[in-house]
C-alpha cells in the first residue's frame, strides 16, 4: 500500500455513527454539591439570623458610635501610622535585602543577623522594649564611638509612645519585607543584569529599571499581605496607651460598659480599611504585570471573590477539588 | 591587513580545577566577521563574554580600538576599572545572548531605547533611531508588543536592534540561533548578514556552518580552551587540520 492510498485509505463505517454525531451531550449530575451548599447555606442563615435579632449586639448603638470625633482620630492614628511604618520598613527593607544579597561578607551577615534578631522578637515586646527605652540609655550620642559625641539627646524626651510604636513595628516589618524583597530579586533570571550590563547600564540604573520592577510581581502579593497585617497589627500600639482604633473604641467602653457594639464599630472600620488595601493591591498588581499576557479587569477579580457567579475561565488545573 | 579592532593575547580563565580558556590570541580586523566553533563546554561562550568583562580574566588581556578591556595599565599591572569604566567600556560593544534576554516588562521599543537613555540620548531622537532600527530588523509594525507576545525569531531580531541602537563599534553573538525554532533560524541569519555587509566588525559563537562559510572572514575553532585551528572558512572547514576539529566538522557537516 503507497501512502497516497493510506491517507486515502475508506473510514470504518458503523451503523448509528450519524445518531452519535447529533447526539447533545450531557454533563454528569452533582448531587454532593447540592447537598453541601444547602447545609452551608443553612448554618450562614443562623449565623446572620442571630446577627440579626439577638438584641445583645445593640446595632443601634453601634450606628450611633461609628463616626464619633475620637473614634474618627483613633481611625486617623491608624491610617498615618500604618503609613509612616510601611514606607520606613520598605526602605530599610530594600537596603536590607540588597545588603544580605551583597558579596560582602560584613554587609551579608549584619544584614542576615538583623533579620533573624527582629523577626524572633515579638512586636509586642519590642514595643514594651522601645517605651522603656529611657531606662536602658538615659541619654542618646550620635558620634563615633570612642570619641566625643556631635549630639547627646535626652531619651525620655524622645521615645513618646507613638514613637516608640513606630520605631519598634518599622524594625519588625523591615526585617520581613527585607525577606520578601530579596526572594522577589533573586527571582529575576541572572541574564536580565547580563543582558542590561553589556548595553552599558550602571549598577543603579541596572537595580532600579530592570530588576526591581521585574521583581515587583513577586514582592507585591506578599507585601499585600504584609501591609493587611501591619494594619491590624497597629493595634498593639494600645498596650501602650497610643489612641489608634482600638484604643480610643476601649476609651469609650470602659466609661460606658458598652463593650460588643463598640468592638463592632472597630471590626467595621477595620473590615472597610482592608477591604480598600485590597483593591489598591488589585490595582498595582496588575500594573507590574505589563508583558505577561493575560490580564484580568476589575470586574473579574470581584467575580473571582464571589464564586457564586461562574468565572469565565475555570481553574483545569484546581478541578481536583471540585 | 589593516590595525586589528580586536586583539586577544594569552587570554586565560580558570574555574574552580577547570581551565576554560588558556591562552586564546585571536586578532579580529576592523570590518570583519569571525566566526568561533567548537564543542560545548570548549570555552567560546566564555571567550566572547571576556571580551566585554562580563567575565574577568585570570591572565592575558583583551583590546578593543587599542583599549584594554575592564583594566588600566599600571607599571607593571593592569588593575580594573571602576564599574562606571567598565560600563562605559561595555557601551561600545553590542552583545546577543542565547537566550535574547529582553527585558519583558518592556516592550519592544522600550527595549531598543534602553541603552541608549542609560548613554544620556534625550528620549525623541532615541525612539527615532529606535524605530528606524526595529524597521532594519523587519519588525516596525511590532514596536508596541512585548516579548512574550513575540516568536523567538522576532525577539532575537529586537535583541539585535537593541545592541545597534547604542552604535557599538563591535558586536557579540553568543549562538543567537540556537534557542529558535528550524524555520526562525534564517530571518536571523538574515539581518546578521545584512549587518556584516554594512562593515560591522562581529564575533559570533555559532554552529552554523552555513553562515560561517558565507559570511565569516576568518573562522577559529576551540576545543579544550585552547584555540586549534585559525583560517579562512575555506581552509578551517574543508582542510581541517586538526584532528579534533576533523571531527567535530564531520559530524555537524
Amino acid at each position: 500500500m503507497s501512502v497516497d492510498e493510506a491517507v486515502r485509505r475508506p473510514l470504518l463505517a458503523r451503523d448509528g455513527d450519524e445518531e452519535l454525531l447529533g447526539a447533545r451531550l450531557v454533563a454528569r449530575r452533582k448531587p454532593g454539591q447540592w447537598i453541601s451548599a444547602v447545609l452551608v447555606l443553612l448554618v450562614v442563615a443562623g449565623i446572620v439570623k442571630s446577627l440579626v435579632t439577638n438584641p445583645r449586639y445593640h446595632w443601634d448603638v453601634v450606628g450611633a458610635f461609628f463616626l464619633r470625633p475620637s473614634i474618627l482620630d483613633g481611625l486617623v492614628l491608624t491610617l498615618w501610622l500604618t503609613a509612616a511604618v510601611l514606607v520606613s520598613s520598605y526602605l530599610l527593607g530594600i537596603v536590607l535585602a540588597v545588603m544580605r544579597l551583597s558579596a560582602n561578607p560584613v554587609l551579608s551577615s549584619v544584614s542576615a543577623v538583623y533579620i533573624w534578631f527582629f523577626r524572633s522578637v515579638p512586636p509586642l515586646l519590642q514595643l514594651l522594649f522601645w517605651f522603656q527605652m529611657a531606662s536602658l540609655y538615659p541619654q542618646i550620642s550620635l558620634g563615633i564611638p570612642f570619641l566625643k559625641p556631635f549630639v547627646t539627646i535626652e531619651t525620655a524626651h524622645l521615645f513618646s509612645g507613638l514613637l516608640a510604636a513606630f520605631v519598634g513595628l518599622t524594625f519588625d516589618m523591615a526585617a520581613f519585607a527585607a525577606e520578601i524583597i530579596r526572594g522577589g530579586l533573586v527571582s529575576v533570571e541572572a541574564g536580565q543584569t547580563e543582558a542590561a550590563k553589556a548595553l552599558g547600564l550602571s549598577k543603579a540604573r541596572i537595580f532600579w529599571r530592570i530588576v526591581l520592577p521585574q521583581a515587583m510581581p513577586a514582592i507585591i502579593p506578599a507585601s499585600g499581605n504584609l501591609l493587611i497585617g501591619l494594619l491590624k497589627g497597629t493595634s498593639i500600639v494600645s498596650v501602650i496607651a497610643v489612641q489608634d482604633l482600638l484604643y480610643s473604641v476601649q476609651l469609650i467602653y470602659a466609661q460606658n460598659y458598652l463593650v460588643i457594639p463598640l468592638l463592632l464599630v472597630a471590626t467595621i472600620w477595620y473590615l472597610i480599611l482592608v477591604t480598600i488595601l485590597s483593591t489598591i493591591q488589585f490595582f498595582v498588581e496588575r500594573h507590574y504585570a505589563r508583558g505577561k499576557g493575560a490580564r484580568s479587569g476589575f470586574w473579574q477579580l470581584w467575580r473571582g471573590q464571589l464564586p457564586l457567579v461562574p468565572r469565565s475561565r475555570p481553574r483545569r488545573d484546581l478541578e481536583v477539588l471540585r | 591587513m589593516s590595525e586589528p579592532l580586536v586583539r586577544v593575547r594569552g587570554l586565560s580563565k580558570r574555574f574552580g580545577h577547570h581551565t576554560v580558556l588558556d591562552g586564546i590570541d585571536l586578532d579580529v580586523a576592523r570590518g570583519s566577521v569571525a566566526v568561533v566553533l567548537g564543542p560545548s563546554g570548549s570555552g567560546k561562550s566564555t571567550l566572547l563574554r571576556t571580551v566585554n568583562h562580563l567575565e574577568k580574566p585570570d591572565a592575558g588581556f583583551v583590546e578593543v580600538n587599542g583599549e584594554i578591556i575592564g583594566y588600566r595599565r599600571d607599571g607593571t599591572r593592569l588593575r580594573e576599572l571602576s564599574d562606571r569604566a567598565i560600563t562605559r567600556q561595555r557601551s561600545r560593544i553590542g552583545m546577543v545572548f542565547q537566550q535574547f534576554n529582553l527585558f519583558p516588562h518592556k516592550t519592544a521599543l522600550e527595549n531598543v531605547l534602553e541603552g541608549q537613555l542609560a548613554a544620556g540620548v534625550r528620549r525623541g531622537p532615541a525612539e527615532a533611531r529606535g524605530r528606524e532600527l526595529l524597521d532594519r530588523v523587519g519588525l516596525a509594525d511590532k514596536e508596541r508588543s512585548y516579548p512574550r507576545q513575540m516568536s523567538g525569531g522576532q525577539q532575537q531580531r529586537v535583541a539585535i536592534a537593541r545592541a545597534l541602537a547604542v552604535e557599538p563599534e563591535l558586536m557579540l553573538f553568543d549562538e543567537p540561533t540556537s534557542a529558535l525554532d528550524p524555520e526562525m533560524v534564517g530571518e536571523v541569519l538574515g539581518v546578521m548578514k545584512d549587518l556584516a555587509r554594512t562593515g560591522m566588525t562581529m564575533i559570533v559563537v555559532t554552529h552554523e556552518i552555513g553562515f560561517a562559510r558565507e559570511v565569516a572572514d576568518q573562522v577559529v575553532f576551540l576545543d579544550e580552551g585552547r584555540l586549534v585551528e585559525a583560517g579562512t572558512p575555506d581552509a578551517v572547514l574543508t582542510e581541517p587540520t586538526h584532528e579534533r576539529a576533523r571531527a567535530f566538522l564531520s559530524a555537524v557537516l
